[in-house]
């Protein structure tokens, strides 16, 4: 990059992500003077919202952050309230618990990767177009959130927003038999994943950051490649429980955005299916581990566009880990035993829980009073804390273009951003470049 | 399929401040529409998008700062038939659940700091700021219901949608009432159907977030809740979380002093 005019590049507004977004990357004497990423989403006040209702209502408000990861929410609820309140759920609820949350993996992996990502990999910028000339992967993505949707079905009520999962349990522990059409559904679809995954391989990356992020992800609970923890691993070398989650999450606000922001012990964060993969592609399921062998992941390569085959390599896993949940629920008899009853006392506590959800790790913090009632609430989300580091890719990618100007740079630089999956609701205009 | 020289009726789908779920099921059952439709406009799934007038658009989310409401009235005036599509868009949702208690502008303080910039409105549905031609509840929708809204409306007829209590779809389920025979706290008897009364099919107690349903006996179920224990603050707060209207609750307010049996919670 050269000369010595002042530029800006001006993004107003990203489609095909869940929100609303801009960015403004500044130029001046051929550096990157400054980037902003400039969430305008409406206010809505989550932690004022849920003050004053009691803790078994947490998950059904909490669910309407986000419809995509409702699932999230709710369980990163259900886990602040029950280790509030000392409660350990049952091997059965817990089990419950992860397959719906692989269900929500299913559906919003397979809605990104397909419906919002893939139309720049193919060329096709209107749904028409995506829906007619590539009939095929429009399909498949119907096929495998409508799989995601089915689960989150039977196990929660309704494919977003659950209204069967409780603090303290599930207010109904579906049957073998209700059970059956998800096992259909995972022996039926499976080649579509490890197909996406393929065709995700050979993308060849646009643009490149300079720098390695740091990751930082839940350390999963058991053996398996899980969500659910109560602690945190970083690639900076520390470890941490959830409960310290303000010291080394430092989340503040910019006067810019709507989004606050956590950049991580002052170092910008990349969290979500590249950071599990990173610490923890040892613990996936076969047919996931072969894939992930072959990726460019395996050999180190960090560039973002790669968050996108790391989000088809979960839906694999997914399907694999579902069905071993199944089988699990099945012996022993699981799916009739260990429920959990759904009216817990109320005592007095503060904690703070935390899932892996698809975009991240996402916390919820809560202080109840001795009548279980909500005094002080605090929640993180994962696109607060990748915010920072997506900052840093453009600035890094800006830094290296011949061109900082030109469009086929601002298309790639909507690619970058899209592949973070940031969580947020879109509106309508194209790239624009103003000079000044 | 349209002939070749009719063209085919445009659709918009755009969102103010919400959680995207409306959208998601729009996206989610475009794949039925597509053969009978073109999506002139929905930033939230294609990138080309044209600002052209259109005969459909659904709009999601309340209006909660003033770029949502200059995008509603640009909306307005570029449609043939706008159609709020749940919670948030009809009731204001859960963030007018706390915009009834709290003041906006404190709020905003206290969430982003005393010297924020932040432009913000007090979270209200639709029709507290355009003509609406139809609204459609839910938390989310429910996509039988907004297929059928669609059809009608590409057929130039007004849908009919029922706003009569959930009770009557847990019934056509022969569920046993949650309410009378399990104490649970179920705001069914003042809460809209079409969800197909998914709460008490699964054991648990309606949350209400469908929005009341018409002519809601607010007193009747301030009554039933307190005799089965419950204390009025608790009751009235589960109802308002998802938005209804607070003029709703001036009649449960005189039960709150008369009735109140227990301060026991939910």
């Amino acid at each position: 990059m050269s000369g010595s005019e002042r530029k800006t590049v001006h993004i107003p507004e990203i489609c095909r992500v869940e929100g609303h977004e801009a960015v403004t990357v500044e130029i001046a004497g051929g550096k990157v003077e400054s980037v902003q990423l400039e969430v305008f989403e409406g206010t809505r006040f989550f932690e004022k919202i849920v003050l004053g209702h009691h803790f078994s209502e947490m998950p059904h408000i909490t669910s309407r952050v986000c419809a995509i990861c409702s699932t999230g929410h709710v369980l990163a609820a259900i886990n602040g309230a029950e280790r509030s309140l000392k409660f350990k759920p049952s091997l059965t609820t817990s089990l419950y618990r992860e397959l719906m949350h692989l269900g929500m993996i299913i559906e919003s992996h397979a809605t990104h990767v397909y419906a919002l990502a893939l139309p720049d990999f193919v060329g096709a910028p209107d749904l028409y177009k995506f829906a007619t000339e590539h009939a095929d992967m429009f399909a498949a993505w119907t096929r495998l959130r409508n799989l995601g949707a089915l689960i989150q079905t039977i196990v929660g009520g309704r494919p977003f927003h659950p209204v069967n999962l409780q603090v303290g349990g599930l207010s109904h522990y579906p049957t073998v038999d209700e059970l059956a059409p998800i096992s259909a559904g995972l022996e039926e679809h499976f080649q579509l994943p490890v197909d996406i995954c393929t065709f995700l391989m050979k993308i060849k990356p646009a643009v490149e950051r300079t720098t390695s992020p740091s990751f930082l992800a839940l350390i999963p609970e058991g053996k398996a490649y899980g969500y659910f923890g109560e602690r945190v691993r970083s690639s900076d070398g520390f470890e941490e429980s959830i409960d310290n989650y303000k010291e080394y999450l430092a989340e503040h606000s910019v006067p810019y955005s709507h989004a606050k922001r956590s950049p991580g012990k002052g170092k910008p964060l990349m969290v979500g299916s590249m950071a599990r993969l990173h610490f923890y592609s040892d613990r996936l399921s076969d047919v996931a581990r072969g894939i992930y062998a072959r990726s460019p992941l395996a050999a180190g390569d960090t560039n973002t566009i790669w968050n996108n085959l790391a989000q088809a390599i979960e839906i694999v896993e997914a399907f694999e880990r579902s069905k071993e949940i199944i089988r699990l629920l099945k012996q022993d008899n699981l799916v009739a035993k260990g429920h959990d009853s759904t009216k817990l006392s109320p005592r007095a506590g503060r904690s703070a829980g935390a899932v892996e959800c698809p975009r991240g790790t996402l916390y919820h913090y809560y202080e109840l009073d001795e009548k279980g009632v909500i005094r002080a609430a605090d929640m993180i989300t994962p696109s607060a804390q990748n915010t920072a580091r997506i900052e840093l890719d453009i600035r890094e990618v800006v830094d290296q273009a011949t061109d900082p100007t030109s469009p086929q740079l601002q298309a790639n630089l909507e690619t970058l951003i899209r592949a973070y999956d940031p969580c947020n609701t879109c509106a309508t205009h194209m790239v624009s470049v103003r000079y000044r | 399929m349209s002939p070749a020289n009719i063209p085919m009726p445009r659709i918009a789908a755009h969102s103010l401040t919400g959680c995207a779920g409306e959208l998601l099921v729009i996206l989610e059952n475009l794949d039925k529409l597509i053969p009978y439709v073109r999506v002139a406009s929905f930033p939230f799934a294609q990138s080309t998008n044209e600002d052209r007038p259109v005969d459909i658009t659904f709009v999601e989310g309340s209006v909660s700062q003033r770029h949502d409401l200059e995008k509603l009235k640009h909306i307005r005036a570029t449609s043939r038939w706008l159609v709020a599509v749940g919670s948030c868009a009809v009731w204001g949702g859960v963030q007018r659940g706390a915009c009834s208690r709290y003041k906006p502008e404190d709020m905003v303080k206290e969430v982003y700091g005393e010297d924020t910039q932040i432009d913000v409105l007090p979270a209200l549905p639709l029709r507290d700021h355009v003509r609406v031609d139809v609204e459609l509840s839910g938390c989310p929708i429910n996509a039988s219901q907004f297929l059928s809204v669609t059809a009608s409306l590409l057929k130039d007829h007004l849908p009919y949608i029922t706003h009569k209590p959930v009770c009557l779809e847990c019934k056509l389920r022969e569920n046993p009432c949650v309410l009378l025979e399990k104490d649970l706290p179920c705001l069914g008897p003042v809460t809209a159907a079409g969800c197909g009364a998914l709460c008490p099919s699964m054991g648990a107690a309606c949350y209400g977030c469908w929005g009341p349903c018409q002519e809601p006996q607010m007193e009747a179920m301030g009554v039933i809740l307190s005799e089965k224990g419950y204390a009025m603050e608790d009751v009235l707060s589960r109802l308002m979380a998802f938005g209804a209207p607070p003029h709703l609750f001036e009649r449960m307010t005189v039960h709150q002093q008369r009735q109140v049996k227990t301060h026991e919670r939910i």
